[in-house]
């Protein structure tokens, strides 16, 4: 086995996983400075909505029966509405809160989601077979690769690269973005605060039902707590590619996967557990070194 | 009309006195009319109180969101197991325990506040670090803490049992002690509130940058503030390790997390009082649910609310308040008397 | 009927009251200064018209049509732009991207492609630069963008916060030469906040004086400069006269 390419493969893939979580969450801090802490949520959600709703151990397929060409736009729309409903009805009603008062509405809203779920679905992880053929190993330059690892590196880069046409190339996009630097003035120049807002959750509620996808495929299980783990790391992420930059939401979800892999693939044995907690470390201190992002726009100093 | 400045800081001290009253007429009531679960869900509340006004040392006077003050906790409770339990009971399940640890056998109450020490020296040294991020940065900080503590506690087998549970804990923390640090935290809480340091950070809770331009050095006091508020809230855990017996990682992550946010949210982050209020209303409606989650009799049916409906109504509770009354039940007034002439 | 009515509006912020009383009516075409000392209530008058801050008393229309409560992206769509304060130009997107922010609102997408064209003919630099970010530009060109980026909504008409703030004299001029030629060509209505009483004279047109919160003159700006009620507003007591 070739462990180098392979090691590559690993952090491109989980890369790509962290960095669209990155950029969900990085879209609506952008245009109405919310730390979305539901947002893995979003993710949880998507994958239960894949299964029928019983508290039984083994899972059923509900909209997961379908092919695949229906069940990707299903689920994207899925994802879209949940995040477009809790705009609806929580932070539609905050538009004048502090960020800090609206962080933790989205921290207690996270929370409904999850025990929701919990409630349906019971806490036990269920096995979910989805797509389970392209945890077919493939061969490329040597090294053994899931053919998954592949599809989520190319998905990974389709998304960015829509993301990006649309922001820069369209009138919503260009719109999100003048909203994302000023939003006041983005609104004197007539640009409808709710359309914005609504969008940038839309797409956010969708990137979060494109990661859970491939979680489910990768893993083949649906937990309720696996939003947790990724919601956290793509927080992570967002801050340390300054918040609200979405290249820097990129950039630095597939740094942090990089990370992760490494300390993964290099730390002692008997240090392994401890991988996150290392990497944590490192977060707190780049964020130390560099407390606005490694790619703080520039506009994001406060004034004085 | 107008208050002296004496009658004033006279005024100031009533706070903490009328709610150490609020609690002691609390565990009276509760233990004169409840019944033993009742006595032990009012421990819980206690230290809850404990914990809350511990967290509340901080966030209220610094503004600052702590996701993280549940690795405090988590610190004490495992230190006092550490420092009190039988030696042949580590020797089974904490192989791996410095000798010193292995060996002690303390007595709780010293234990506990070593717990607090502890918890106080980590909040030194992380946030030495953590705070000299402000704003959002600083929040998602402490929780990048909160993970590295909850890692590291849940994986390191020989020494905090990672995730199987840690048994065997005196179970000495019923009401009385309970109220005892519970009252002592309030106190402790009202002194740091008035002292130099609180107020000079409250100042900066309401503007960064023009304290920092009036010369108030932000974050040497939310140093301090983030050290006896770690104190606290690590001898909160301790007592919670004391009240069930039991001690598991997963008691002090996120789930801990949310319950007390919400509490000093509901109650108004803005003053003392708040806190206290808000784990009060909170701890009382959590009981009303527990109980409605075992099913409540109505005439011949029964009624019981899904388990797990807890937090979902906590939930919603809590985003209500957060849009109807930002400032929380208290609306961030403190509970005081008037003295000298109206 | 006037193009803009303020009547009896007020502001506050909390407690504090900016604006109180405040009465006066634009006609289709005018130049109207706003001037008075710091803190008078210029950028509140011009928040309030435009919907960023909230009017707590008193009525305000355009053609007509009550503008208290509706939202300013509302406020922008009845042909009423804001040149703030500052510029507020938008600095991670380039140039043109800046001047294609306000176009959304329009009805004839046809002739958005000649008004840029002609933003371009107006301030060449702008041109040139098109593509990059226009957080390089320096202020003087940041203030031709934000004049033409409200152009682009095609207003009828143009509030403009302080255009001379931070600027060099002799580009304060050309900015003021561009805005009464625009002026000229497309009979736009003119409303602009400009604390230097003698340039309002200079430039020519009614002017309304506001201090601590009040109108305290109203009446064409060259008298202004002639008379004692700027030194009043500017230096003299809290008891001001009123003005007829």
């Amino acid at each position: 086995m070739n462990a180098i390419p392979q090691l590559f493969f690993d952090a491109m893939s989980l890369g790509g996983i962290y960095a669209m979580a990155a950029l969900g969450i990085a879209l609506i801090f952008g245009v109405m400075n919310l730390v979305n802490f539901a947002h893995g949520e979003y993710i949880a959600f998507c994958v239960f909505a894949l299964i029928v709703p019983s508290t039984d151990a083994v899972a059923v397929m509900f909209i997961g029966k379908a092919p695949a060409i229906l069940l990707i736009p299903m689920l994207l729309s899925i994802g879209a509405l949940v995040a477009v409903a809790s705009e609806f009805f929580v932070f539609r009603h905050m538009r004048n809160s502090t960020p800090v008062a609206m962080m933790i509405s989205s921290f207690a809203l996270g929370f409904v989601i999850q025990n929701t779920l919990l409630l349906v679905y019971s806490s036990r992880p269920k096995a979910v077979s989805l797509w389970p053929e392209l945890n077919k190993p493939v061969s490329i330059v040597g090294a053994s690769i899931p053919l998954l690892q592949i599809i989520v590196i190319v998905t990974t880069l389709i998304v960015v690269v829509a993301l990006a046409l649309l922001l820069k190339r369209t009138r919503i996009g260009l719109e999100m973005r003048a909203a994302a630097e000023n939003f006041t003035m983005a609104r004197l120049l007539g640009v409808r605060a709710n359309v914005v807002i609504t969008g940038a959750f839309a797409l956010s509620g969708a990137l979060a039902a494109a990661v859970a996808l491939i979680m489910v495929t990768q893993t083949g299980v649906a937990d309720v707590r696996m939003g947790g783990q990724i919601m956290l790391v793509a927080f992570i992420a967002t801050v340390i590619g300054g918040l609200g930059s979405l290249p820097g939401a990129v950039a630095a979800g597939f740094l942090i996967g990089a990370a992760s892999v490494i300390l993964q693939g290099f730390l002692p044995l008997e240090a392994r557990p401890f991988r996150d907690a290392f990497l944590y470390t490192l977060v707190i201190a780049v964020l130390l070194l560099k407390p606005d992002g490694l790619f703080a726009p520039r506009s994001s100093k406060p004034r004085v | 009309m107008a208050q002296t400045h004496k009658q004033k800081r006279l005024s100031a001290w009533s706070t903490p006195i009328l709610l150490i009253a609020i609690l002691i007429v609390f565990t009276f009531l509760v233990t004169l009319f409840g019944d033993k679960s009742l006595a032990r869900m009012a421990a819980q509340t206690l230290i809850r109180v404990t914990f809350v006004v511990g967290l509340w040392i901080f966030v209220g006077n610094s503004g600052v969101v702590s996701f993280g003050h549940a690795a405090y906790m988590a610190i004490g409770a495992y230190c006092s197991a550490w420092l009190t339990l039988r030696p042949q009971m580590k020797g089974l399940f904490l192989p791996d325990l410095w000798p010193f640890l292995a060996n002690a056998e303390w007595h709780v109450f010293p234990a506990a506040v070593v717990s607090g020490l502890l918890a106080a020296i980590v909040a030194l040294i992380s946030g030495a670090a953590i705070l000299r991020l402000t704003g959002i940065a600083a929040s998602i900080a402490t929780f990048a803490f909160l993970a590295i503590v909850y890692t590291i506690y849940s994986s390191w087998e020989g020494v905090t049992g990672a995730t199987s549970s840690v048994v065997g804990l005196t179970r000495y923390a019923d009401q009385w002690v309970t109220l005892a640090w519970a009252s002592a935290t309030v106190l402790a809480a009202a002194c740091y509130a008035n002292s130099s340091s609180g107020l000079a950070l409250r100042a900066t809770r309401e503007d960064e940058v023009a304290a920092d331009a009036s010369g108030i050095n932000m974050y040497r006091h939310r140093l301090i503030a983030l050290v006896v508020s770690a104190f606290f809230t690590g001898v909160a855990g301790a007592l919670f390790g004391h009240s069930l017996g039991v001690l598991n990682p997963n008691s002090f992550y996120l789930g801990v997390t949310f319950i007390t946010l919400a509490m000093l949210v509901v109650g108004g982050i803005g003053s003392l009082t708040g806190a206290v209020t808000g784990v009060l209303v909170l701890s009382i409606i959590i009981e009303a649910l527990v109980r409605a989650e075992r099913g409540v009799a109505f005439g011949e049916t029964t009624f019981a609310l899904p388990t797990g409906a807890q937090e979902i109504i906590i939930g919603i509770i809590m985003i209500l308040v957060l849009i109807l009354r930002p400032a929380g039940l208290t609306g961030g007034r403190e509970l005081r008397l008037r003295l000298g002439k109206r | 009927m006037s193009k803009l009515g303020v009547f009896d509006v007020a502001v506050r912020y909390g407690k504090v009251p900016a604006l109180s009383d405040v009465s006066f009516t634009v006609e289709e075409g005018e130049r109207l200064f706003i001037s008075g000392p710091n803190g008078a209530g210029k950028s509140s008058l011009l928040k309030a018209i435009c919907g960023a801050a909230p009017t707590s008393h008193g009525r305000i229309e355009v053609d007509g049509d009550v503008l208290n409560g509706r939202s300013p992206e509302a406020i922008a769509r009845l042909g009423l732009t804001m040149v703030p304060e500052g510029r507020e130009i938008f600095g991670t997107l380039s140039v043109e991207e800046n001047l294609r922010v306000g176009t959304g609102i329009r009805r004839d997408k046809s002739a958005i492609e000649t008004d840029i064209a002609e933003v371009y003919q107006s301030f060449p630099i702008l041109g040139e630069r098109r593509h990059s970010n226009a957080g390089a530009l320096s202020g003087g060109q940041q203030q031709m963008l934000a004049i033409g980026r409200g152009l682009l909504t095609n207003p009828k008409l143009m509030l403009v916060d302080e255009p001379s703030l931070g600027l060099a004299p002799n580009i304060v001029d050309q900015v003021y030469e561009t805005l009464v030629n625009l002026q000229k060509d497309r009979g736009l209505t003119l409303i602009i906040v400009e604390q230097s009483s003698a340039r309002a004279a200079r430039v020519g047109g009614r002017m309304v004086l506001l201090r601590g919160g009040k109108v305290v003159g109203d009446g064409d700006a060259a008298k202004f400069a002639e008379s004692d009620l700027l030194n009043e507003a500017y230096f003299g007591q809290d008891n001001s006269k009123e003005t007829a």
